[in-house]
């Protein structure tokens, strides 16, 4: 009832909007989409998620979360500081308890102004919508808002997001350097049974790799040996740590863990964010 | 964007790692006083919540606020979450939000 199903998405309207080119959610999208959407669902993400996601190219390029590109996602939260600019442009902001996000909703048809209306401030809130940047900052363009009335289908949200996540990393991971059965062990078993003194922190020491000789474990030599490579130490910018994991097809945990101790050994510096580094040449 | 301010999910044996902090949780009011309830958690603790309920107020019933310390919760957000609700899936949530999926959330 809840579960995002694999929407094929209207083209929305891309940058500022003087267009609003929402299509008719029954009608498919007659123009071919400037961002290819073939075999995109709905996204399920938190607005953490979306606030360390970095886009792959200029602000019209799509944007990457763990590793995937994503251009529509689903949000569950609450709607706060609803505004009209103008009759057709709605704006609030979406409050998920792990960040809030600005939305905009374009209304053209008469049930998009009916599904409008029937939304109320400080309620809860399913949005569908398309990722965007303008003027350096993230948006979403919503499609669909829609009001939750079964509060299960919050819990639902938060579950989805964390198996969308979980997903994308033993995806990545088969490929690379971790062994099936230790993403398997972390996906199938909930560490944390329900005790009542909280729970532990978890260790990702399952994955740690041959020590080499000079200190340095191999996997934190394989970061390092990316970010050397002539055209990361080129780019001013510095490397976004999604954009690691995903050429190293390995979670973004791992790829924290391996900077943290490289950035202590002096080899990398964080650049224009706690999220981009370099490596530090001529070491 | 704003992530400055989140809220963490917690229930009672979760509260402890948060004194001081935005929190949320799902409570069942037990009992009212004038100004807090005493509600259950959903790990079956029961905890203090300062604050007035909604009223109506159905049987469960998601507070935001800040943890005062480890068994109570200083209310600013009520909202009713309905008469059913599965309370041990929202437990298990709050061990995983808490635990390996920390980074999602906080």
């Amino acid at each position: 009832m809840f579960s995002s199903s694999q929407f094929d998405a209207p083209s929305a309207f891309s940058g500022g909007g003087f267009m609003p080119s929402q299509a008719h959610p029954s009608q498919p999208a007659s123009s071919t989409p400037s961002k290819s959407r073939d075999s995109q669902g709905l996204i399920p993400v938190t607005v953490k998620q979306i606030s360390e996601s970095y886009q792959s190219g200029d602000e019209k390029s799509n944007f990457v979360i763990n590793g995937v590109d994503v251009t529509n996602v689903t949000v569950v939260g609450m709607l706060f500081d609803r505004r009209a600019r103008s009759f057709n442009d709605i704006r609030f902001h979406l409050d998920d308890g792990t960040g809030r996000l600005e939305c905009v909703r374009w209304v053209t048809e008469n049930f998009e102004t009916r599904q409008m209306d029937e939304i109320e401030e400080g309620k809860y809130v399913r949005v569908n919508g398309h990722l965007q940047s303008f003027q350096g900052k993230r948006q979403l363009a919503a499609f669909s808002v829609r009001p939750v009335t079964n509060f299960d289908e919050v819990t639902f949200h938060y579950i989805e997001c964390i198996h969308f996540h979980l997903h994308n990393a033993k995806l990545r991971s088969q490929g690379g350097t971790l062994t099936q059965a230790q993403v398997t062990e972390s996906s199938t078993n909930t560490p944390l049974h329900s005790t009542s003194n909280g729970c532990q922190t978890p260790s990702f020491n399952n994955f740690t790799m041959d020590v080499s000789t000079d200190g340095l474990k191999g996997f934190d030599n394989l970061v390092l040996n990316y970010l050397q490579q002539p055209s990361n130490i080129e780019r001013e910018m510095g490397v976004h740590l999604e954009e690691i994991a995903r050429q190293l097809k390995a979670p973004i945990e791992k790829i924290k863990d391996a900077i943290e101790i490289l950035e202590k050994e002096g080899l990398v510096y964080s650049s224009i964010d706690d999220y981009h580094y370099k490596a530090v040449e001529g070491c | 964007m704003d992530t400055s301010d989140p809220a963490a999910f917690v229930n009672g044996g979760l509260l402890h790692m948060h004194v001081g902090q935005k929190v949320r949780a799902v409570i069942q009011v037990i009992r009212s006083d004038v100004g807090s309830v005493v509600g259950k958690s959903t790990d079956d603790i029961q905890i203090i919540v300062k604050g007035s309920p909604p009223i109506p107020r159905t049987n469960y019933i998601e507070v935001i606020g800040v943890a005062v310390n480890d068994n109570s919760i200083r209310a600013e957000i009520w909202t009713n979450f309905g008469d059913t609700f599965d309370a041990y899936n929202y437990d298990q949530l709050c061990q995983l939000a808490n635990g390996w999926f920390k980074h999602l959330f906080l």
